[in-house]
C-alpha cells in the first residue's frame, strides 16, 4: 500500500486510489465539482487542482492516482492560485441570478466562490445564453445556469442505465441536452437535482416555493417498496415541501427513485379524508370521533357477537407493523381469524407450510456482488427501481443475469438470457430449469424421488424459443471460478410470481432450482412493510380466510386498513362486489376514495408522515421512524385508531400509550434485527406442491391477461402524486398485444376493443406491444379504469367494437 | 432509413473494431452517411444510432462536436480554409477574402445556387502545404493562390 | 464662619430663583424651537428608517422576487414570505407579511434586498386601533411603495454614492 502525504499528514492509501479519495477519507477538503464518489472520473471541472511535488503543472486531484511517496498539497499558494483561476472560468458565463435560483443556499458553486471567488468579475463581455429545455414534469432546467460537470450525464448512463442527456458542440457552444425533444424518463433521474452542483437542475413540483434554510429536516423511510430507503422530509410549518434520500451504503447508497422523492405531493392532495365521516342513509355526513368510533364498534360488534368469522380485516402491505399488528390483535378481540396483507395475491396454497417469514433471501447489499442471478415474474424497473441498480452494478461487473417473465419489458442492462413466456407457461419454463439443471452430473440425483418423477415428465425444448438450458448453464456456472462453497447466484422472485395464480409452483420450483445450485433463494417484497406484515403474524388463522377467500365468499363486515380495494386487490372486480354486498364496511383510510363508495364510516388516518412506526424491509432491516408533521385535520395515526377502537370494543390488552409500545410487544421486548435474523426463513415444510405441480400441460389456447401494477399506480399515495402521473411512465390504458396477435384476432391498432372477464367488461383501444407474448394481452390493473376487470392474471375475452354506419 | 450501400461500407468500418465494441464505428459511420447526404439530420443521426446500438444522444455528441460533419445542409461543394496560424502567415485571410468575392457568400453561407458553402477551418495537419483548403471533407488542394482558386472554382463548375 | 454668613444672606436675597428667572426671562425673547407636531415636522435623513414599502417598477411590476433574504436576515422574525411561481414562470411572493409589532426598524430588510424592493421609507407615524392592524400585508405594502415611490426614489438616488 503506498503511503502519501497530504498537506503534511501521512496516510496509507490502497494502491489505485485517487488524491481526492485519499484526501476525502483524511477529511481535507478539496473543492469540486465533477467528481462524484458515485460515479465515473470526467475530470472536465478542473477545480479539485492540486499541488504534487515534483510536478511543474497542478494535477486534478480526482484523476491522478495516487504513488508511493507522494506530497501533495491542497491549500499551498500554487495550488489555490490554480484553484481560484478556475473558479473566474468557470464563473465568467454563470448568471448572477442566485436571488431566484431554488439551488440559493445549497449550491456547490455558490459555497465554493465563497472561498476561491473574487469579489468581482473582471469579464466585460457579454455572457452566453442557453436555452432551457423541457426534460419532463419532475426536473426543471436553467441550462444558462450549467457549468458542464456532467454529473447528470454520467448518473443517466452509469446508474439510470440509458444516457438521456449529453452534452453537444464544444467550448462555449457546449451544452446540457437530451435528444431533439425527448425528455428524461428514467425512474431514478431524480437524482439529478441532488448531483447538480449549480442550479441548473431543481425540482419541478419544488420550484420557487421554499428556501433551504426554512426547511425542517426529518427523517423518515420511503413506504413504497420494499428496500425501504432511508430518506428526509424536509418541512415547512406542517407541510412536507419536498423529499431528498439520506445516505445509507446498505440500502439506497445515496440515491431514491422518483417514486420516493415525488409521493410526497400527495400529502396534501384535495382528496385528503380529513374528519370522520357515517354514511347515513347513502349521503355522508361529517361526524366527531367519538361517534365515528362508537359506529364502527357497535357495527362490528353486531357481526361479530353473530358469528366472528363474518369479518374479514384487510391491512394494507404498506401499513406499518404497528398498525398491522393491532389490526391483527383486533380481529382476534373479536374471536375472527380472516386477517391479511398479501391483498393481491392470489394463489394461497403455501400458507402453513412457510417454516419462518418469507424475505429476499440476501441482503441488499450483495445483490451487487452477485455473478449469476434469475429474476422470475419481475417488470424489475416497474417494481423495484433501485434495486434494479444494484442488480445493474453486478451485471456491470460481469454478472450474468436471466430471466423468466411474461413481459419483455427492457431492464437496461444486458440480460444473458431470458424466456417470456405466457404467464400461465411459466411453471413449466421453471421445471425444464430444474430439469436441464438436475441432469448435469454436479447436481445429478441430488433430487428427492418426487421431483425426479415431477420433472421427468418435463421435456426441455431447445433453440431460440426456450432458453432453459441455457439458464440452467448459466445458474450453476461453469467456469473454473464457479465458488461450489458458497456460490454467489440469487433467484429471486419479483412481484409477478407473487401475484401469479400458481404462485406456490413457482416459488417451490424456484427453491428447489436454487437449493441444487446452492443459490440463495428469496422474494423481493413488494410493499414496504410486507415482510413486517408477515412477521407481525398479520396472516389469516389456520383454518380461517385468506385475502382471496375473504372477497370470493363476501363477508357481512369488513376493516380494511389503508386499503382501497378494488385498486389494491387481486381482484378489482371481486372487491368492488364484495364491499358491495357487505353489511358494514369500515375504512381506515387516509383518502377520500371511490374505491371506498360502498364502506359505512371512513375514519381519517394519518399518512406515513404524520405517524411513528416500523417498517420491516425486504431484507429484514427494521427500521423505525416519527412523524415529520402534525396530523392534518381530525386524522389520528391508525395505530391511535385501533387501539381506541380496541378500548371501545372492551378487548383486553389495549392500553398503548405510544407505538413504541406496540412495537416493543410485537417483538417481545427482543431485540428486533436478532429476532428478525432467527425468523426470516424461506424453505418450506412440506414440499407437497411442488411435487404436485402441474408441468408439461397443454398451454389452453386462451387469451390470457398479463394485469401489471404500473410503477405510478402501486400504492393510495403514488396514484394521487400529480407529478408523477403526469411522467412518461403513466403509460396510457390499453390492451396492448403483440402486433401478430393483433394481426391474428383482426384488430386494428388504436381501433377500441372491448375486454371481459367474468361478469365485467371494460371498452379499451387496442395496441400494439411486441413486448408481451402471442397469447396474452396486457391490460394494466390497479387502475379505476379496468376496475369492472376480474384476476389481474387470468383468461380474458376480447372483440372488436363494432362502428354502426350512421 | 440507412441504404443497403451505407449499411454495407459502416460494416466493413465495424469488422476493424471488436463485435461488442460497436460504438467505436460512430465517426466513420457518420462520415459515410454524410457522404451519402451531403448533410446529418436528426433522422440519419437517429438511423446511425439504431444500426449501432447506442444512444441517438451519444451520436449527437460526436457529430456536434467536430468540425466535419454538417447538422445543417450545406452547398454541392463545401470550401473549408484553413486560417489557423501557419496558413493564416502565408495569406489564408487573403485567400478567404478572395473566396467571398468571387462567391458573393461570407464564411458559413452557402450561394444561392446551392452550389458552394464557405467555411473557415481549423488546422488540418498539412502546414507545408500552407495555405489550403478543403472541398468536402476529402480533397485537399494546397499552396493556393487567387489564381489557383478561380482554377478551382472553374473545375468545380 | 464666613462661608455661612455668605450663604445665609444669599438664600435671603433670593440669589438662586433670580439667576433661575434670568434664565427663564432670557428663553421668553428667544427664538422657539418647539415643533407644533403633526402640523410640523422635524428635518429628516434620507436615511430614515420608517415604516416599509414594497416598490415596483415604473411599468407597474413589483421588484419582489421573493428571494427570502430579508426574511433569513430579519432578527426580529417579523418577516413571513411564502411564494411559488407565477404563471409566467417568474418567482413571486403570494404572501409578504410584516409584523410591525415585531420590527425594530434595523433596516437590515432593506440591506439584504437584491433589487431594492423592501425599503424603510421616512413615514413614521402610523398606528392601528386593533389587533392585526400592525400586520401589514403584501397589498398594503404595494399601496405604500405606489404612494411614496418619489421620495423613495430621491432618497435612493441621494445616497446612492454612498453604498
Amino acid at each position: 500500500m503506498p503511503t502519501i502525504e497530504i498537506d503534511d499528514k501521512v496516510i496509507e492509501v490502497k494502491a489505485g486510489s485517487t488524491i481526492i479519495e485519499a484526501a476525502d477519507s483524511m477529511g481535507i477538503p478539496i473543492p469540486r465539482f465533477c467528481y462524484h464518489k458515485k460515479l465515473s472520473v470526467a475530470a472536465n471541472c478542473r477545480m479539485c487542482l492540486v499541488q504534487v511535488e515534483k510536478m511543474g503543472k497542478p494535477l486534478p486531484a480526482c484523476a491522478t492516482p495516487v504513488t508511493d511517496g507522494m506530497k501533495v498539497f491542497t491549500r499551498s499558494q500554487f495550488a489555490v492560485k490554480a484553484q481560484k483561476s478556475v473558479m473566474e472560468f468557470l464563473l465568467i458565463n454563470h448568471p448572477l441570478d442566485c436571488p431566484i435560483c431554488d439551488q440559493g443556499g445549497e449550491c456547490e458553486l455558490q459555497d465554493i466562490a465563497v472561498g476561491y471567488g473574487a469579489s468581482g468579475s473582471r469579464y466585460t463581455e457579454e455572457k452566453r445564453v442557453v436555452l432551457n429545455k423541457n426534460i419532463g414534469p419532475l426536473i426543471s432546467t436553467d441550462m444558462t445556469r450549467c457549468i458542464q460537470c456532467t454529473r447528470c450525464v454520467r448518473f443517466l448512463k452509469e446508474v439510470g442505465g440509458m444516457m438521456e442527456l449529453g452534452m453537444v458542440g464544444r467550448g462555449e457552444h457546449a451544452e446540457i441536452t437530451a435528444y431533439v425533444d425527448k425528455s428524461v424518463d428514467s425512474e431514478l433521474s431524480g437524482n439529478i437535482i441532488d448531483l447538480c452542483p449549480v442550479g441548473a437542475l431543481t425540482s419541478k413540483p419544488f420550484r420557487y416555493s421554499a428556501r433551504t434554510w426554512e426547511l425542517i429536516r426529518r427523517h423518515s423511510i420511503a413506504p413504497h417498496d420494499g428496500l425501504g430507503s432511508p430518506i428526509e422530509m424536509h418541512v415547512k410549518g406542517n407541510t412536507v415541501m419536498r423529499v431528498l434520500p439520506r445516505e445509507d451504503e446498505a440500502i439506497n447508497e445515496c440515491w431514491i427513485s422518483d417514486r420516493d422523492r415525488y409521493s410526497y405531493e400527495a400529502l396534501n392532495s384535495a382528496d385528503r379524508l380529513t374528519t370522520p365521516m357515517i354514511k347515513d342513509n347513502g349521503v355522508w355526513v361529517e361526524t366527531d370521533w367519538q361517534s365515528a368510533l362508537e359506529f364502527a364498534a357497535t357495527r362490528l360488534n353486531d357481526i361479530a357477537r353473530n358469528n366472528p368469522q363474518d369479518i374479514g380485516v384487510l391491512v394494507s402491505p404498506n401499513s406499518t407493523m404497528e398498525e398491522a399488528y393491532l389490526a391483527k390483535k383486533l380481529a382476534q378481540g373479536l374471536g375472527c381469524g380472516n386477517v391479511d396483507h398479501r391483498l393481491r395475491q392470489s394463489d394461497f396454497r403455501l400458507d402453513s407450510k412457510h417454516i419462518g417469514t418469507v424475505w429476499m433471501g440476501c441482503n441488499i447489499s450483495d445483490v451487487q456482488s452477485m455473478e449469476r442471478v434469475l429474476v422470475i415474474g419481475s417488470n424489475l424497473r416497474n417494481e423495484h427501481p433501485l434495486l434494479t441498480h444494484r442488480l445493474r452494478k453486478a451485471v456491470k461487473a460481469g454478472a450474468e443475469l436471466s430471466l423468466l417473465n411474461p413481459i419483455d419489458d427492457d431492464p437496461l442492462m444486458p440480460v444473458a438470457h431470458k424466456t417470456i413466456c405466457a404467464p400461465d407457461a411459466m411453471v413449466n419454463a421453471l421445471a425444464q430449469i430444474l430439469k436441464a439443471m438436475s441432469v448435469m452430473p454436479r447436481y445429478a440425483g441430488h433430487l428427492s424421488p418426487a421431483v425426479s418423477n415431477l420433472i421427468d415428465k418435463v421435456k426441455v425444448q431447445s433453440g431460440p424459443q426456450s432458453s432453459a438450458q441455457a439458464i440452467a448453464e448459466s445458474l450453476s456456472g461453469s467456469s473454473a471460478s464457479v465458488d461450489l462453497v458458497a456460490p454467489r447466484a440469487a433467484v429471486l422472485l419479483g412481484n409477478i410470481a407473487v401475484h401469479h395464480p400458481r404462485y406456490a409452483e413457482i416459488y417451490s420450483l424456484g427453491e428447489a432450482i436454487a437449493e441444487l445450485c446452492g443459490a440463495s433463494f428469496g422474494v423481493l417484497s413488494e410493499a414496504a412493510n410486507s415482510v413486517g406484515a408477515d412477521f407481525a403474524q398479520v396472516l389469516p388463522n389456520a383454518d380461517a380466510m385468506n385475502a382471496r377467500t375473504m372477497l370470493e365468499s363476501p363477508r357481512k363486515g369488513y376493516l380494511l386498513v389503508n386499503v382501497e380495494p378494488e385498486l389494491d386487490c387481486h381482484n378489482a372486480h371481486l372487491a368492488a362486489k364484495a364491499m358491495a354486498e357487505a353489511e358494514c364496511v369500515v375504512a381506515l383510510t387516509v383518502f377520500k376514495s371511490e374505491a371506498l363508495r360502498d364502506a359505512d364510516v371512513l375514519l381519517p388516518i394519518a399518512p406515513f408522515s404524520e405517524t411513528s412506526g416500523t417498517f420491516m424491509n425486504m431484507e429484514g432491516r427494521v427500521q423505525t421512524f416519527s412523524a415529520a408533521v402534525k396530523p392534518l385535520g381530525e386524522c389520528r395515526p391508525a395505530w391511535k385508531v385501533l387501539r381506541v377502537l380496541g378500548n371501545v370494543l372492551n378487548i383486553p390488552g389495549f392500553d398503548f400509550d405510544s407505538s413504541e409500545q406496540v412495537s416493543r410487544e410485537i417483538f417481545g421486548g427482543e431485540d428486533p434485527s436478532q429476532l428478525a435474523s432467527n425468523r426470516l426463513n424461506n424453505h418450506l415444510y412440506d414440499s407437497g406442491v411442488r411435487d404436485a405441480a402441474r408441468v408439461n400441460d397443454e398451454t389452453p389456447n386462451i387469451l390470457q391477461r398479463i394485469g401489471e401494477i404500473s410503477l405510478y399506480q402501486a400504492d393510495a399515495l403514488v396514484r394521487r402524486a400529480a407529478p408523477l402521473q403526469k411522467t412518461k411512465y403513466a403509460v396510457p390504458l390499453a390492451a396492448y398485444m403483440h402486433h401478430a396477435q393483433l394481426a391474428q384476432l383482426g384488430f386494428q391498432a388504436g381501433g377500441a376493443v372491448t375486454v371481459s372477464q367474468g361478469n365485467g367488461s371494460v371498452s379499451l383501444m387496442a395496441q400494439i406491444d411486441d413486448h408481451v407474448p402471442i397469447g396474452c394481452i396486457r391490460i394494466a390493473a390497479a387502475l379505476k379504469e379496468t376496475a369492472a376487470l376480474g384476476d389481474m392474471f387470468g383468461p380474458l375475452e376480447i372483440k372488436a367494437v363494432e362502428i354502426k354506419a350512421a | 432509413m440507412l441504404s443497403a450501400e451505407s449499411i454495407a461500407k459502416i460494416d466493413r468500418e465495424l469488422a476493424k473494431y471488436p463485435a461488442n465494441q460497436r460504438r467505436s464505428a460512430v465517426m466513420s459511420s457518420l462520415a459515410i452517411v454524410q457522404d451519402e447526404h451531403g448533410w446529418l439530420s436528426k433522422e440519419s443521426i437517429s438511423d446511425v444510432a439504431a444500426y449501432l446500438g447506442i444512444p441517438d444522444i451519444a451520436v449527437l455528441e460526436v457529430a456536434s462536436f467536430y468540425n466535419m460533419y454538417e447538422l445543417k445542409p450545406t452547398g454541392k461543394y463545401k470550401l473549408t480554409v484553413c486560417t489557423n496560424i501557419s496558413c493564416m502567415l502565408r495569406d489564408a485571410h487573403g485567400i478567404v477574402e478572395h473566396l467571398e468575392h468571387r462567391l458573393g457568400i461570407h464564411c458559413g453561407e452557402t450561394t444561392a445556387d446551392g452550389k458552394f458553402t464557405l467555411k473557415e477551418g481549423e488546422c488540418m495537419g498539412a502546414c507545408g502545404s500552407a495555405p489550403l483548403l478543403l472541398v468536402n471533407n476529402k480533397d485537399m488542394r494546397e499552396f493556393l493562390t487567387n489564381e489557383k482558386v478561380d482554377e478551382m472554382l472553374e473545375g468545380l463548375k | 464662619m464666613f462661608n455661612r454668613i455668605k450663604d445665609v444672606l444669599r438664600s435671603l436675597m433670593l440669589v438662586e430663583l433670580l439667576k433661575g428667572m434670568m434664565l427663564t426671562g432670557r428663553y421668553l425673547f428667544a427664538r422657539k424651537i418647539t415643533v407644533q407636531y403633526p402640523e410640523e415636522r422635524t428635518p429628516q435623513s434620507g436615511r430614515f428608517r420608517g415604516l416599509h414599502a414594497l416598490r415596483l417598477y415604473p411599468n407597474g411590476e413589483e421588484r419582489c422576487i421573493a428571494c427570502k433574504l430579508c426574511e433569513a436576515v430579519c432578527p426580529a422574525l417579523a418577516i413571513t414570505i411564502e411564494s411559488e411561481q407565477r404563471d409566467d414562470g417568474t418567482r413571486r411572493t403570494t404572501r409578504y407579511d410584516i409584523d410591525l409589532t415585531k420590527c425594530i426598524f434595523c433596516g437590515f430588510c432593506e440591506e439584504s434586498c437584491p433589487v431594492d424592493s423592501i425599503v424603510e421609507t421616512r413615514v413614521l407615524d402610523y398606528h392601528g386601533e386593533k389587533r392585526g392592524d400592525l400586520l401589514y400585508t403584501k397589498p398594503m405594502l404595494l399601496e405604500m411603495g405606489r404612494k411614496y415611490e418619489t421620495q423613495i426614489a430621491t432618497d435612493r438616488t441621494a445616497d446612492a454614492k454612498f453604498r
